[in-house]
C-alpha cells in the first residue's frame, strides 16, 4: 500500500486545482470485470479451489472444466501443489476461475555475471545468472535451466554482462526458474538508455505504449510504477529516465491506464519508481506493435484484473492522468 | 602574364582563406566528440555512431578519443606552423574520412557519420560525404599554398574574407548537423517533460500574493511535502485556522510562463475550506487542469 502521505497527495492537488478524486478501480465498460485473486493454495478439486490470501481470508472459487494453469508450462489445476501462491483471473464477482498462475515470477535487470557451472542440486548444464534488479529490488540470482536457454537466447541474443534481461519464469523452493522470454532484448546495455526523441509540435491527448507487470509488489497490491518521477520527490535517484518522452507524474498520483487489446480500463494508483522499465527501450507485439516503449509497471493483480496474461508479459496500453 | 600571375594571387588567396575554416571544422569536431564520450560514458553509447562501429565495442570510446586527439593535433599545427607535416597529414585524414565515410556507408546505412559526436547521428548521406570531399580539397589548397601559419590579420583583404565566408557557407550547406540544432532549438520539450528544481517555485511561491495571505496559517516555514504533477508543483505546508483547526495548506504553482500562476487550498481532515488564486498562465486566465497530458510523437 502507498505511505498515507503519499495518498494523500491527491486530494491535496486536487483542492488545489478544483478537479475531482476518482476512486482508484476498473472504469465501467461493456467487458464483465475481472477480478485478481492472490493467495496461497490450501485445497484443490478439479472444480474448486481454496487459497488463502495475505489477509489470512480463504478464498473458495469454481474452477470452469476448460481451465488450464501455468506453473513452467500448462498443468492442470489439480498439479498445482498445496501451498504454492497463485494469482487468480476470475470473473463473477471473483467467484469463477479462468486462469491460473503458480508461482509465477518476473526477473527483470540487467545481467551482472553468468556462471555455467550448473545449479546447485540441478542440471549440471544449468547457468546461474545474477541481475542487478534495480536500486529498490536489489540484486537477484535465477537459474536458467538448459532445457529452457535456447528459447531465451533466441530473444536474447547479447546474453552476457551489463545487457537486459527479462524473462518469466517459476519460483520454486526459493529460487527463480526463468521458462520463457518476456521480451526481445534491447541491442543497448542496460544503463545506456536512448534519449527520448524530440517533442515536436503537435501533442496527443493521451499516451500510447507498453504496460508489462512485475513481482515488486505485495500479492494482492493494485499499483503501478512509473518511470518520470522526480528524484527528489520519489527519493528514487535513479528515477526521471524513459526513452520516451513522458511527462513528470509524483508517487500518489493516479493513472487511468486503457488495455488497448482488452478495450479495459481501470484507475491505477503510482504507488512505486519504475526505473528499471524506463530502461527498457522495447515494444510489445500482444496486438500489433506498440508505439513506443514501456511507459507503465503493473502490480501482478492490475495486469490480470486489465485482462493482461501474465505470462504473455505485456500489453499495449493508453494512459492519461486519471 | 600579368592577368595569370593576378590570377594565380587570387587562388592563392582562396586557398588560404580556408585555413581557418579547416581549423574551425576540426576544433569544432574534438569538442564534440569529447562531449559524446564524457555523456555517453558506456561503449554502447555510441553503438550508432561514426566509424566507431567497424571496430570492436571495446574501442569505439578509444577510437573516436583517438579521431579527437588527431583533429585536435592537426588544428593546432596548421595555426602554429606552416610545417608542410602538418598541411599534407590535414589532406591526408580527409581524404581517409572520405573512404571510411563512403564505406561507411555501404557497410553500415543505418549509422551516422559521427563527425561531431551525437549531433551527426544522422545515416551517412551525399552531403556528409561531399563535405568531407571538399575538406579535402581545401586541405590540398593549403598544402599546395605555402603561405605560414594562422592567417595574417593584418592583411585581410575583401578577397580572403569573402572567401573563407563563401567556404565557410559552402560547408554549412553540406551539414545534415545544421538541421539536427535548429530542430533542436526550435521545438523546446514541452513543460510537463522539462526538469524544473523546485527552489525555482517555491521561490516564486514565496514572492506571491498568495503565500501573503496565507503566512500566517502555517505552522511551519518548510514544506511538509513538495511533489509535482504535470506542468504543476505543489507545497503541502501544515497550518491552523483561526478556530484552532489543524489543515493542510497546499499551494500548486504553474512552471512555465513569466507571471506563473500560483493556486493555493486549505484543506481540513475531510473537506476543503478555502481556495485562493493568483496570477494565471502566461498573464492569461487560468486553465483547468488538463484531463490528459500532450507528449512528443
Amino acid at each position: 500500500m502507498p505511505d498515507p502521505g503519499v495518498d494523500r497527495r491527491r486530494v491535496l492537488a486536487a483542492a488545489a486545482l478544483g478537479r475531482n478524486v476518482d476512486p482508484p478501480g476498473p472504469t465501467p465498460g461493456k467487458e464483465e470485470p475481472l477480478h485478481a485473486v492472490a493467495g496461497m493454495v490450501l485445497d484443490v478439486t478439479p472444480h474448486m479451489i481454496s487459497v488463502e490470501t495475505a489477509e489470512g481470508v480463504t478464498e473458495r472459487l469454481v474452477i470452469a472444466p476448460w481451465v488450464k494453469a501455468w506453473r513452467g508450462g500448462a498443468v492442470e489445476p489439480t498439479n498445482l501443489p498445496l501451498g504454492s501462491k497463485v494469482i487468480i483471473q476470475a470473473v463473477r464477482g471473483a467467484s469463477v476461475v479462468e486462469k491460473i498462475w503458480g508461482d509465477v515470477t518476473r526477473i527483470t535487470g540487467r545481467i551482472l555475471s553468468i556462471t555455467s557451472e550448473g545449479s546447485p542440486g540441478g542440471r549440471p548444464k544449468d547457468q546461474i545468472v545474477e541481475l542487478d534488479c534495480g536500486p529498490h529490488r536489489g540484486r537477484r540470482t535465477i537459474v536458467v535451466p538448459y532445457r529452457a536457454s535456447g528459447r531465451l537466447r533466441v530473444r536474447h541474443p547479447q546474453f552476457e554482462q551489463g545487457y537486459l534481461f527479462d524473462a518469466i519464469g517459476v519460483r520454486e523452493g526459493g529460487v527463480s526458474y526463468a521458462y520463457l522470454p518476456a521480451t526481445s532484448q534491447p541491442a543497448y546495455r542496460g544503463g545506456a538508455v536512448p534519449d527520448p526523441p524530440p517533442a515536436y509540435g503537435g501533442t496527443q491527448s493521451r499516451i500510447s505504449g507498453t504496460a508489462v507487470w512485475s513481482d515488486g509488489f505485495d500479492d494482492d497490491e493494485r499499483g503501478a510504477a512509473y518511470p518520470m518521477l522526480e528524484p527528489l520527490d520519489s527519493g528514487c535517484e535513479e528515477s526521471g529516465k524513459s526513452c520516451v518522452g513522458l511527462p513528470y507524474l509524483a508517487l500518489g498520483s493516479m493513472l487511468n491506464v486503457h488495455n488497448v487489446c482488452t478495450g479495459r480500463a481501470a484507475n491505477v494508483q503510482i504507488v512505486a519508481c519504475g526505473c528499471v522499465s524506463g530502461g527498457f527501450c522495447d515494444r510489445c507485439v500482444e496486438c500489433g506493435t506498440s508505439p513506443r516503449g514501456r511507459i507503465v509497471e503493473l502490480s501482478p493483480a492490475s495486469f490480470v484484473e486489465l485482462g493482461g496474461d501474465l505470462i504473455k508479459g505485456c500489453f499495449n496500453v493508453r494512459i492519461g492522468l486519471g | 602574364m600579368s592577368g595569370s600571375v593576378w590570377g594565380d594571387s587570387v587562388f592563392e588567396t582562396i586557398a588560404a582563406a580556408q585555413l581557418p575554416v579547416v581549423v574551425l571544422l576540426l576544433v569544432l569536431g574534438t569538442v564534440a566528440k569529447v562531449v559524446t564520450i564524457l555523456k555517453g560514458v558506456e561503449p554502447e553509447g555510441l553503438s550508432q555512431m561514426g566509424p566507431a562501429v567497424l571496430v570492436p565495442e571495446r574501442w569505439r570510446a578509444r577510437m573516436l578519443l583517438l579521431c579527437a586527439v588527431v583533429e585536435l593535433g592537426l588544428a593546432a599545427g596548421l595555426v602554429a606552423t606552416s610545417h608542410p607535416l602538418f598541411r599534407w597529414w590535414t589532406v591526408g585524414f580527409f581524404a581517409m574520412s572520405t573512404f571510411v565515410l563512403w564505406e561507411l556507408r555501404r557497410r553500415r546505412p543505418d549509422v551516422g557519420c559521427g563527425c561531431f559526436g551525437e549531433m551527426s547521428s544522422a545515416p551517412v548521406g551525399l552531403r556528409s560525404l561531399g563535405r568531407t570531399v571538399v575538406l579535402t580539397v581545401m586541405s590540398v589548397g593549403l598544402a599546395w599554398q605555402d603561405g605560414g601559419g594562422w592567417f595574417p590579420v593584418p592583411d585581410l583583404s575583401w578577397v580572403t574574407i569573402v572567401s573563407a565566408l563563401g567556404g565557410l557557407v559552402l560547408i554549412a550547406l553540406l551539414s545534415p548537423e545544421i538541421e539536427e540544432v535548429v530542430a533542436r532549438i526550435r521545438y523546446r520539450a514541452p513543460c510537463e517533460q522539462r526538469p524544473v528544481a523546485a527552489s525555482t517555485a517555491l521561490a516564486r511561491l514565496r514572492s506571491s500574493s498568495v503565500w501573503q495571505s496565507h503566512a500566517e496559517m502555517l505552522s511551519a516555514s518548510e514544506p511538509t511535502d513538495t511533489w509535482r504533477e504535470l506542468c504543476w508543483r505543489f507545497f503541502s505546508f501544515s497550518g491552523r485556522t483561526l478556530q484552532g483547526e489543524t489543515v493542510d495548506v497546499v499551494f500548486a504553482v504553474y512552471l512555465s510562463g513569466r507571471r506563473p500562476a500560483v493556486k493555493a487550498a486549505v484543506v481540513g481532515a475531510n473537506a476543503v475550506i478555502r481556495l485562493d488564486v493568483e496570477g494565471g498562465l502566461e498573464g492569461g486566465a487560468v486553465k483547468p487542469m488538463p484531463e490528459t497530458v500532450g507528449v512528443s510523437a
